[in-house]
């Protein structure tokens, strides 16, 4: 496919290098000359100048790409840009950059199609890293909605069950099973759920604090703690 | 009379809620939502600067949720 990317900074660049390393055509707009220059030697097309003006993202390819990612600090730029880029019948992904703003613009912004939050995703990566261990935390789904992988401890309610007597809340829903060491597939009903077994649930925060009792068998003040702590708002 | 826009950067999401506080105060014509570093954007007319400042500092700034509030003048 192919992208336009506005933006080379933190950002820009890690998300246009790793679509590169999937096969996928980019091209950034970025107007900082150092910028530009870093993303040059990195062997990017860089066209310089403003994302909000409509002959440079014309410049870049808006015309034929398939979505644009509208990844600067600046919000004005970056709404403007989709705007543009909406109107060419481009995908449009914005970045935001104060998270209460994400509902206004997921509510509001009809020219956006999502809208992104990427201090969001770094505060679950080190969420993660701090709770350690058992639980990891893949993504926030909805305000109330979380996907989490557990893995299950000798001391969890459900070792020695099979997936099929795995008896979840009703707001929570297995998504994938991995045997220890093994890769994560869609769960199959006979296999059994033993130390190091990993699953991924999807769950209410309301009763995320009882799956990781189960799961992982923590005790009932410790899950609730760590329930509390399930956001990354 | 003084015609005068309220610039209005909130702290929460919920944007519906302020817009409808600010348009329901006395003196401002209209508010809407915007995109940028701004969140909301007022538009007063009142008899007298001194009820701009009225309602920019004391009744917008008084609503929880608004974090600041820049005014402008208009001069035409």
């Amino acid at each position: 496919m192919r992208f336009v990317i506005i933006g080379a900074g933190r950002v820009g660049l890690r998300t246009a290098r790793v679509l590169r390393e999937e096969g996928h055509e980019v091209t950034l707009i970025e107007p900082d000359e150092t910028m530009v220059r870093r993303a040059r030697e990195q062997g990017f097309t860089v066209v310089v100048g403003d994302g909000s003006q409509e002959q440079i993202l014309e410049d870049a390819g808006v015309g034929d790409a398939d979505a644009l990612g509208a990844l600067t600090g600046d919000l004005n730029v970056n709404f403007t840009a989709c705007m543009i880029a909406n109107h060419y019948g481009c995908r449009t992904i914005m970045r935001i950059d104060e998270a209460y703003r994400e509902g206004i613009y997921r509510k509001y912004a009809a020219e956006v199609d999502e809208v992104i939050y990427p201090e969001r995703l770094g505060a679950i990566g080190a969420k993660n890293a701090l709770l350690g261990g058992t639980i990891r935390a893949i993504a926030d789904i909805a305000q109330n909605l979380q996907i989490v992988e557990l893995t299950i401890t000798h001391d969890a309610p459900v070792n020695g069950y099979t997936i099929s007597e795995l008896q979840l809340p009703a707001d929570a829903t297995v998504l994938a099973f991995g045997k220890r060491d093994e890769e994560l597939a869609i769960p199959d009903e006979d296999l059994s759920l033993e130390d190091g077994d990993r699953l991924v649930v999807l769950a209410d925060f309301d009763v995320l604090s009882d799956v990781r009792q189960l799961l992982v068998g923590e005790t009932p003040g410790r899950a609730a703690a760590n329930a509390g702590a399930g956001g990354v708002n | 009379m003084v015609t005068a826009f309220v610039m209005i950067k909130a702290n929460t999401g919920e944007a519906d809620r302020l817009r409808d506080s600010i348009e329901s105060i006395e003196g401002v014509e209209s508010a809407h939502i915007v995109a940028g570093d701004v969140d909301i954007i007022a538009k007063a007319r009142v008899e007298t600067p001194a009820a701009v400042k009225e309602i920019a500092a004391t009744n917008i700034q008084g609503i929880s949720g608004v974090e600041s509030t820049q005014t402008y003048i208009a001069m035409d």
